[in-house]
Order: C-alpha cells, then structure tokens, then sequence
C-alpha cells in the first residue's frame, strides 16, 4: 500500500516537474523557402495546367506507357477514409469512385498519360476516340478484338447498348447525365424508363457485335470526352443484378474484387482475362491491391512520415496531408520526393438552398460576413487553399477573368459592418441559416468558424453535422432541409459548358443543381452560349455570366479552393495526382522491391 | 516518509474502540480520526474540494480573468496564430494576457477551456456516478436479499453487462439516438448529449458495484442479527432499511468515490472517440484529441488537459484509497 502511493505521487511529481520544464518554440511564421503565396500561388512549383489533346486510333492501342522505373508484380496497399460509395459505374460520379473504377470498370474512351500533365483522350475498349458524322449528331465507335468480361465472355456491343440503357432506370440517380439527355430530353427519365422492360432506346444502334453508333437530338462535338467519365464505364446485359450491382459489379478491367469488407477493406486480384495488349490506359502493375479504409487523413499522413514497414509500398487516393501537419510535411526536406502537390480543379461553394433562403439581402450578407480568411487558417494557411472570388475555377477556365464582388480581397476576414447592413434592410432582421457539413474533424472547427464569424454579424446558425459516406447524398437531395451547405463541382473536361449548366440546370434528386437556381431566363442564356460556334467569344460570355449570375442571383458562397499535399510510400512509384480528377491516379502505380 | 506511522496509527485507532471506556466514539468519528491522520488523504481532499470549486466557480474565474471559453481570440485579433493557425508566440502563445496559451487554429483561451472543461467532466461524471450508484444499490440489494430465480437472472444480466463491449456499443448509438429525437433543422442540443453520455455510462457502470453489494448482502442475509429480525417479524422493507443497508455504506462509499475518477476518464475517453460534447462545448477529453492532432508543433497544448486530467484522477483515486483505509483499516491490498 506504501509503495502504491508513493509511485503515485511520484508520477504527480513528474508530470509537473515536465509542465515547469517544457518549452516549445513559437511558430513565427511560414515555413523556410516556401513563398509567400498569393491567391493561388501553389507550395511547391508554378502550376501547369494540363494539356489535354485528341489521340488517334494508332495512340488507342496498348499497352499503356509505363512509367520510369516501372517494375511489375507485388502487393501496394491503398489507405483512405472512405470505403466508396458505389461500385455501380452508373452511379459514379464523385471523383474517388470513378478513379477506383479504372481498376475494374472500363469505358469506350478514356484519357491517357502520355507524360507528366499531358494527356491524349483515345479508345478504351473502342479502337479509337469515336468518328463523328452528321455534324456532330452521329458518334460511331468500334470496339476492339480481344476485349473480354471477367469471365472470358466477349464484350460486344450489346453490353454497350445496355450500359447506356441501363442508366435511364430509377434506381440509377447519382450518375451523369449528359449522353441521356443528349440522346432524349433534359428531363430524360421521363422519355425512356430503363431496358428492363424490354424495350430499346431507338436512337442507339447496333449494326453487328463490334459496331455501336449514338445518334444525338443536337450536335454535341465533345460527346467522346463524355463517353470519356467513369459513369459511363460499361456493365454487362447478362450479369446485371440492377440495385444489386452497387455492392458486386463485374469486372472488365485489370482486377477483380476478391474480398469487400464494407467500411474497412477490399483486396483485389488480377483479371486474367484482361489483356494489356488491348488497353491504352492502365499499366495495371502491382499484382495485389489491398485497400485499407476508416483511417483519418492525419493517422494516414503519420504512417507516411514514419515510413515504416509495409507503409512504405503504401499510398493513398485522397487522403491529403491535414492542416496540423502542413508545416511540418512542407518543412522537411527528406519527404520532398514523396511530396505531390496540386491545386484542386473544382469550383467550390457553399450553397444557398434558394427554396429556403429567398432573401437575396441575407444571401449578400452571409457573402459579406463570410470568414474567407479565417477558414484558411484553420485549414492550414495559403500553402492548403487558395481565396478564390469566381465560380469557374481558374484552373479549368480558359480565358479566365476575375472579378471581386464582395470585396474578398480587401476584407477576406469578412466585412460585418456591410453584413449587418444588408440584414438592416433585408425582411427578417434576426435570420437563422442551418448550415450542414459533413462531419469530420476539419469541418468541425470550420463550422466553429463560420458560425463565429455569421452570429458576430447577426445571422444564428443551426449547425448540422452530416454523415460522411452519405453527406453529397443528403445534400442534393432536393427536399432537403438545410439552408446552406458545401458542394463541389469539377469539370467534367476543361469547357465552361461543363460547370454553369450543371450547377445551374435542371434540379432533381441527385441532381448537382444543389442551390437549386433555375429560372427560364438563365437557362437560355446558358443554352445560347453552350451552342456558339465561337469558343473565345463562348469562354468570354461563361466569364460573363459568372459575375452576372453573383450580383442578380448570390446563389452561392465562393469557398477556398484546397490546394492539396499528399504523401505516399517510400516503395511506391508513378503516383501521380491526376490533374482533372485532383485524384492519385491508379494507372501509373506501381512497388518497388 | 510518514506513511509508515500513520498505518501504525490507525491499527492504534481500531484498538482503541477495545480499550478505553471514558471515551465513546461512533464509527463515524473513528473514520474522521483515521482520516485527518493521513496525509496522502488530505492532500487529495483538498485537490478534489479545488476541481469543485473551480468548475462551481468557473464563471466568475471567467469575470476576473476577462475571457470566455467561446471567444475564438486567435481569429478575432491578429497577430495571436500564424498562417497556419499556430501560435506565433514560444509555448503554445502564453503570455500575460493568455495564462495558459491558445488553441490551435480556432484560437480560443486554453485557461478558460480548461476551467470550464472541469464542468462538462465533473458534471457529467457526478450525474452518472450517482445514478449508477443507485442502480447499483437496489439490484445488488434486490438480487443478494432474495436469492434464487431473481439472484440467479440479476446475476445473468450482470454477467451480460459486464461483457458488454460498451465503448462501441456507445460510438454506434449515439448518432442513432440523435438521429432519432433531433429534428433535421435543429442543432442537436448541448443537454442531449449530456444525457445521453450520462445514461450511457450510467448503463454499463451499474454491473460491478450490484455484483460486489449482492456478495456482501449474501455473506450477511444469514448473521444472527438478520435472523433476528426476522424472527421478531419484521418486513423485507425494514430488514433491508434497517438492517442491511447500514452495514452496506463502507462499500458504497468506497466504489463511488472510485467511480467518479473513472467516469471523467470515461467521458474524457469517449470525447477523444468524437461521441462527448461538441465542438462548442470546452471538454477536457477533446481538448486532449485536438492537443494529439497538433502536439508536433505545439507541445504546449498538449500538457495542460493532460496534468489537469492526471492530477484529478490520480487525487480523486488516492482520495477514495484514503477513504477506503479510513473506513476499514484491516482491508490492505
């Protein structure tokens, strides 16, 4: 009993002799060598954008090009937060199951690394980017000899038919939109309810096996870069279970799903029937993939940093390296190769729900009160996000023009004064706004933040924490009852086309119009842009509507654009992240011994 | 040091109840006597009375010192955190104006957090030390006095609760009872959560204390007194009152004062797991999360909940040693 106590106390003893003891430095400032970064000034080097060109037939044969340093077979683990929420390709659309969907889901067309940031759009399973007839109405895709399901069975062009087909049924909402409506109507569930009543779509068809051919209502010239998105990767007429296909898809890429335990693993084998000979685009060289989930971004950064281990042939699609390790990862010179840097491609916003928020003046306010400064801080500086002002992303936009509405770059702190003002004269001088964010750790402090900085300017915020796997489908839901909340919109290949009629087009379930802005006015204004012929005077008149649409409609709160840093395994090479999926691609992976 | 003596003491103490005839002493005053006695004990005391009364005192701390535990300072005024949310300032920002430093990132007062975190532990682990106490007490008495079927399913349900796997049985419900009473435009209210942790850890606290009284309860059931009573008529009501209970309060004492330290590292724990309070509710187990996250860079975040969280267990847990040995000075471990 004696020497229980006196143990204890001498643990009281210690604990408070390393309290009087410990000094930690102060944190003067930003790291050493790294600029100070402006509005979009990314880390590490000047960002390159993406160079993206058509390939040709001889460019659509494989195999794909190998990285430097390639070497075939081994085991690279795969550590991320989130298990993904479909593996139905219909049902992709979120850029983290879309990029898994490379590894098991093929496609008509796909891009393909031809260098560093350069890339060719060729044939995946077609022996080329598609011909196109009747100006721009007709596509024409061949499919390639020797392209097989997981089975061994042919892919034929009835598997192609049924993809498509397949898409207009109901129980298929969270996928894109574009090639069902081009080849029907915006509202295009209404035209065709699905293949599984037997009947057909009549402007696809299928003149033999290998033949496909899409005939669109108007003329859409980027209709193979469409084709190109993992929504429209193909699924097979004989082994389609419908709903069921979510959880156990059937393979025509490189692997196969061995084991899935939901929420925590996955580990994939080789697709014997998958011939490299006929795929332009996955290198497919690591033999296993085994895939960790339900870890936090900043556990993942710490296993990367140790470099321990098996962790040293591991890597992540998009865990980034969280705020409170950003000093630390930037300072440190030895992680420099493990390091990839690139600002993200999306618009992000937070939503107004313009069905709950019908004041403009309140919407203005909360732009004015917005803490732009604050959430960067607390995000981990101007080295993790960029204050960007527009709706198009300066990334993606060619021609792009900013312009500064509510005065972000003066006050980015937020300007309460105005905000209180514009309540002043607004309907409802004590107003509240149910903000919904996806639950994790970041995001809670974020929502400290923002709701700090609203309540100082009169505005009660009701903070609803949302779950993560399920947080976009909450949220775009149509019916939902938040005021405002964050969405993210990428484009879907580099045209304004592919922003402003999305997220400004037809509301639905689902749907990406998560503001829920839709006035007739707009929508044709949208349309004329979308059909001129002219793409410097349509990239002129996107840039246009973006700060019309800010100062008539304040949809919107422009959010920091995250500029991410992540880090991967010692033994692991060619991880790159892809520049339009801001994704570490699985393409190029591959372990070293 | 002293500690040999004072055992010494209190075996002097025990006998003292044997020799002296002039003075009469109650139990009561024979613990209070063993009690002064021992050092360790009132030290601990002391510490314990302080955590009360600072939580109890927390807003007036709050007045004199001129903060709050909401204010994000580090955001409000520039110059407290660097460009990624650090503070600029040696020691996690101590300065005469922030005791105790800032908060990374949000920048709030990390003295205030502290006192007021001592609210949100204390409150919610008095609360379920004291439900878990009374549920303790009445299975415990209920299944040791009536034996048979009864003993025999208390019993079983005990061993349920026991073996229950309650951290992760409270991480997955807890979102579900929220889900379930917090309508979608609502925040989910402070009080909520409270209660919610409370009867969960209330619900799985209960097991060990109706175990150990339902031992003491059968040892005693049998004794001549007991059967005294019985004899002479009395009613179960009466035996238990009258009878048992009063034997019974050494033990209860002694577990509930060795439950409360558990029970603030239990919610501690559990805000660490992300199911305690919220972000807008100071908390020392959260403080300690954020203080993990962050520790590379700022150290000094870390030690704070950490010696407050160490200190008062470490206290609290010597204190119902003390109280045990006090109480009972034949019991040695």
């Amino acid at each position: 009993m004696n020497y229980r106590r006196r143990s204890a106390l001498a643990v009281l003893a210690a604990a408070t002799l390393t309290l009087v003891g410990a000094c930690a430095p102060g944190n003067q400032g930003a790291p050493a060598g790294a600029p100070t970064a402006g509005s979009s000034a990314p880390a590490q080097e000047p960002y390159k954008p993406a160079v993206i060109t058509l390939g040709t037939a001889e460019d659509s044969k494989g195999p794909a090009i190998a990285p430097e340093g390639v070497v075939k077979g081994g085991t690279v683990t795969m550590i991320d937060r989130d298990d993904f929420a479909h593996l139905d390709p219909a049902q992709s659309y979120v850029n983290t199951a879309t990029n898994f969907g490379l590894l098991i889901h093929r496609g008509l067309t796909g891009y393909k690394r031809t260098a560093k940031g350069e890339y060719k759009l060729v044939g995946d399973l077609a022996t080329d980017a598609g011909q196109v007839s009747d100006g721009g109405k007709t596509w024409t895709f061949t499919l390639k000899d020797g392209v097989k399901w997981q089975d061994g069975s042919a892919i034929t062009s009835a598997d192609v038919r049924w993809t498509i087909e397949r898409s207009f049924a109901d129980f298929i909402t969270f996928g894109p939109s574009y090639i069902q409506q081009w080849l029907t109507q915006d509202d295009y569930k209404k035209a065709y309810s699905g293949p599984y009543d037997g009947k057909q779509l009549e402007n696809i068809e299928t003149p033999d096996d290998k033949t496909i051919v899409f005939k669109f209502k108007a003329p859409h010239a980027d209709a193979n870069y469409a084709f190109a998105m993992g929504g429209y990767a193909i699924v097979p007429k004989a082994k389609d279970t419908k709903e069921k296909y979510d959880k156990e898809p059937f393979s025509s890429g490189p692997y196969i799903i061995k084991s899935h335990v939901v929420d925590k693993s996955m580990e994939l084998a080789r697709n014997p029937h998958w011939d490299p000979a006929t795929d332009p685009i996955r290198g497919a060289y690591p033999d296993v993939w085994k895939l960790e989930f339900g870890q936090e971004a900043l556990q993942i950064t710490d296993r990367f940093i140790a470099d321990v281990g098996p962790d040293q042939q591991a890597f992540t699609f998009y865990a980034a390296v969280p705020p409170e390790r950003l000093q630390q990862v930037l300072n440190d010179a030895s992680l420099a190769d493990r390091r990839m840097v690139s600002p993200s491609p999306y618009g992000n916003y937070y939503y107004f729900n313009l069905d709950r928020v019908k004041d403009q003046k309140l919407r203005q306010a909360v732009n004015y009160a917005w803490p732009s400064k604050q959430i960067q801080q607390t995000i981990g500086g101007p080295q993790a996000a960029a204050l960007p002002t527009t709706i198009l992303n300066e990334n993606t936009t060619v021609g792009y023009k900013p312009y500064d509405l509510f005065g972000k770059t003066t006050k980015p702190e937020g300007d309460i004064e105005k905000a209180k003002q514009l309540i002043a004269e607004s309907d409802n001088p004590n107003p509240t706004i149910v903000y919904a964010y996806n639950q994790t750790p970041v995001q809670e402090q974020v929502t400290v933040v923002i709701k700090n900085a609203l309540e100082k300017a009169g505005i009660k915020v009701v903070a609803k924490p949302l779950d993560r796997k399920t947080y976009y489908d909450s949220i775009s839901q149509t019916k939902n009852e938040f005021d405002l909340y964050w969405g993210g919109w990428g484009a879907d290949w580099p045209s304004g086309s592919t922003v402003m009629p999305i997220i400004f087009g037809p509301v639905s379930d689902g749907g990406q119009n998560m503001s829920h802005l839709n006035t007739p006015e707009l929508t044709a204004k949208m349309k004329e842009i979308s059909e001129n012929p002219d793409i410097d005077a349509a990239n002129a008149a996107w840039m246009a509507l973006d700060k019309e649409i800010q100062e008539k409609y304040t949809p919107l709160v422009v959010a920091e654009n995250r500029i991410a840093t992540t880090l991967h395994g010692s033994k692991v090479g060619g991880a790159e992240i892809d520049p339009q999926m801001w994704i570490v691609s699985p393409n190029t992976i591959f372990v070293k011994p | 040091m002293t500690t040999p003596t004072s055992t010494e003491d209190a075996i002097d103490a025990t006998s003292v109840t044997e020799t002296s005839g002039a003075v009469g002493r109650s139990p009561g005053q024979l613990m209070w006597m063993r009690f002064k006695r021992d050092r360790t004990g009132v030290i601990s005391a002391i510490i314990v009375i302080f955590f009360f009364l600072v939580a109890l005192l927390a807003p007036v701390i709050s007045m004199v010192y001129g903060k709050d535990p909401y204010t994000l300072y580090g955001q409000d005024m520039p110059g407290l955190l660097n460009d990624y949310g650090y503070p600029i300032q040696p020691n996690g920002g101590i300065s005469s104006e922030f005791w105790f430093g800032l908060e990374p990132s949000l920048g709030r007062d990390v003295f205030m957090q502290l006192v007021y975190g001592i609210r949100t532990s204390l409150g919610i682990a008095v609360a379920a030390t004291l439900i878990t106490t009374t549920l303790g007490i009445v299975v415990g008495i209920v299944a040791g006095y009536a034996g048979g079927k009864t003993d025999y399913f208390v019993g079983r349900l005990i061993d349920l609760t026991l073996s229950f796997p309650q951290t992760i049985f409270i991480i997955a419900f807890t979102p579900v009872v929220e889900s379930l009473l917090v309508p979608a435009d609502e925040e989910t209210p402070v009080w909520l959560r409270a209660v919610t942790l409370t009867i969960m850890l209330s619900a799985f606290g209960w097991a060990g204390l109706a175990r150990l009284l339902r031992g003491y309860v059968l040892s005693m059931r049998e004794r001549e007194y007991v059967e005294a009573a019985r004899v002479t008529g009395a009613s179960p009501g009466r035996i238990v009152f009258k009878e048992l209970l009063p034997n019974l309060w050494t033990p209860i004492l002694i577990q509930s004062t060795l439950l409360l330290p558990a029970m603030v590292t239990a919610e501690a724990g559990l805000s660490f797991l992300g199911v305690g309070m919220g972000e807008l509710v100071p908390d020392w187990g959260r403080m300690f999360l954020r203080a993990t996250q962050v520790y590379q860079n700022d150290i000094t975040y870390l030690i704070f909940p950490g010696v407050a969280l160490l200190i008062f267990v470490v206290a609290f847990n010597l204190l119902g040693d003390s109280v045990r040995d006090a109480f009972d000075p034949k019991i040695k471990r």
